[in-house]
């Protein structure tokens, strides 16, 4: 029932904030489509680099999309409109309102990402999206939202969630498997990036987009973080002195 | 009824609230004062589960206040010092968003708000959005919402600031109407007047420790019925007497710019924080 009420709480601002949504989360992709992907005729192995880069940029968007619609939406309601105070003293129990947040927030991801699919679709690729892409788009949502949940709990200004973004977001975004494969890079380097989530994500939907299917150990990585940051964002909510 | 027991609250080195004993009556009006940084709000805070005791607990009918208390949190209610609403919200949909975080029906929801927003005449801006509400409008909104859900216990935490005089009157008489009807209300304020009208009993805290308690009636008889006022270029000294007469002889024994009045709520509150504060004291008889 909680869950209900945050869900309703963000389908409000998804439908007063529509277009300003769908914007920002259609430029960066866009321009890397036309930059890396159009504008940058190259192949990789064989294949046009499109194929490539598609399934990465729709990965990355839904990234971008529950990490910034969470941590800007919490941030601002603990730390400057103090919005967080009413769902405190409210008898909605917190786990509820933790989880509609995580919910949300992958929503939020999922439709950024479903514009790229829906913007690349015109463009002759060849590449596979079903019940996996989605299933993995999803998970991907879910850890974002629950890193974006823990991070702005521990935020000391609603100024702070920009630079979470430069700091987390951004380096995932070009060193996870999104604009190139992580094979080349060094030894040692490549197994820490390889456990970071967006390139878990990248991978396995590039694969599913190939024909191929997601891989346990993707899975496993993903698991892994949803349940390390669901446990500090429920952690928090209920232990932490000083909301 | 609520009981704060022992309630503590440490930031780092500076403790806000000091081992804090309170017990507030089903149905009674109590207030909070005290200077700015005397723990009021920290208190608020404890009260509304926002910050967590570092010491003591708080008990509601018995039973410990907490984050997963839903059936204790579900009587208390609150208007706290900051605007705390989702700005880009419409005043209808705060409203609603109060509604369902306490499971009410939406039909009901839908008549509450209504109702609510008519008598604060807010109706004819139920779509426009917290953020283009000037700032008393914001603050009868917060009230509405607070009321939405038939609370058993209402804390304000400087309810009527930002808001004009006329306002504030409605306000208090809205708030005694509420308070008549058994509704347990805490108030803070700095409108020592506001407290002094409203509460049955207050408390004052300074440094975060209670410093007196008792009805304002009792504190203003403690203190001395009657006051004068001495007014020179620089100063206003103010002495204080328990009965009329011994004002008056002072009055007709002295010189200079005198006047004699009834003592407020305000004067004890001065009186006492000014000595709290080691500031000049003023003189009593």
């Amino acid at each position: 029932m909680g869950i209900v009420t945050v869900l309703w709480e963000k389908w409000t601002e998804f439908k007063r904030d529509f277009y300003k949504i769908t914007l920002a989360a259609m430029i960066s992709p866009v321009m890397y489509l036309i930059i890396f992907g159009m504008g940058i005729k190259v192949t990789s192995n064989g294949e046009p680099y499109l194929n490539f880069l598609i399934p990465g940029i729709v990965s990355m968007a839904t990234m971008s999309g529950s990490f910034g619609a969470v941590a800007q939406n919490m941030s601002v309601q603990r730390l400057y409109e103090k919005a967080l105070d009413q769902v405190m003293i409210s008898p909605t129990p917190l786990w509820q309102f933790i989880l509609g947040q995580i919910i949300g927030g992958s929503l939020r991801g999922m439709y950024a990402g479903c514009i790229i699919l829906v913007l690349t679709a015109p463009i002759k690729t060849g590449l596979i999206w079903n019940g996996w892409t989605f299933l993995i788009m999803f998970m991907n949502g879910i850890v974002f939202s629950t890193i974006a949940l823990t991070l702005s709990f521990l935020a000391k200004s609603y100024n702070d969630a920009p630079k979470y973004n430069a700091y987390i977001i951004v380096p995932m975004s070009f060193l996870c498997n999104t604009f190139f494969s992580t094979e080349n890079m060094p030894s040692g380097f490549r197994q820490i990036v390889s456990f970071l989530p967006l390139s878990q994500t990248s991978e396995m939907v590039r694969s599913i987009s190939a024909g191929g299917s997601p891989t346990v150990f993707g899975m496993a990585v993903l698991v892994a973080y949803m349940v390390i940051f669901g446990s500090i964002s429920f952690a928090f909510i209920y232990k932490k002195k000083n909301l | 009824m609520i009981e704060l027991k022992n309630l503590t609250k440490k930031f780092d080195n500076f403790t806000a609230v000091d081992h804090l004993n309170l017990t507030i009556e089903t149905g009674e009006f109590f207030g909070l004062l005290g200077p700015n940084g005397a723990g009021k709000t920290t208190t608020i805070s404890m009260l509304s589960t926002v910050l967590l005791p570092t010491e003591g607990e708080i008990l509601i009918d018995g039973n410990a206040l907490s984050r997963k208390a839903s059936a204790q949190k579900r009587k208390l209610s609150v208007v706290t010092q900051e605007y705390s609403m989702r700005q880009d919200m419409t005043v209808e949909e705060v409203m609603e968003y109060q509604g369902r975080l306490y499971f009410m029906p939406r039909k009901e929801i839908r008549q509450k708000t209504e109702e609510l927003l008519e008598f604060a005449g807010l109706l004819q801006f139920r779509k426009r959005t917290v953020r283009y509400l000037s700032g008393g409008m914001k603050r009868k909104l917060m009230i509405c919402r607070s009321l939405m859900i038939e609370p058993e216990i209402l804390l304000l935490d400087e309810p009527t600031a930002g808001m004009d005089a006329l306002a504030r009157r409605q306000m208090w008489n809205l708030l005694r109407k509420l308070n008549n009807e058994n509704l347990t209300i805490i108030l803070t304020t700095h409108f020592i007047d506001e407290a002094q009208a409203l509460c049955d009993r207050v408390a004052l805290i300074s440094d975060g420790k209670l410093d007196v308690i008792d009805t304002p009636k009792n504190l203003i008889q403690k203190l001395g019925a009657f006051a004068v006022d001495k007014t020179s270029e620089e100063t206003l000294q103010t002495r204080y007497f328990h009965t009329k007469e011994e004002a008056i002889q002072v009055l007709s024994e002295e010189e200079g710019d005198l006047a004699l009045r009834n003592t407020t709520l305000e004067d004890v509150f001065i009186d006492r924080v000014g000595r709290s504060l080691d500031a000049p004291k003023m003189r009593r008889k």
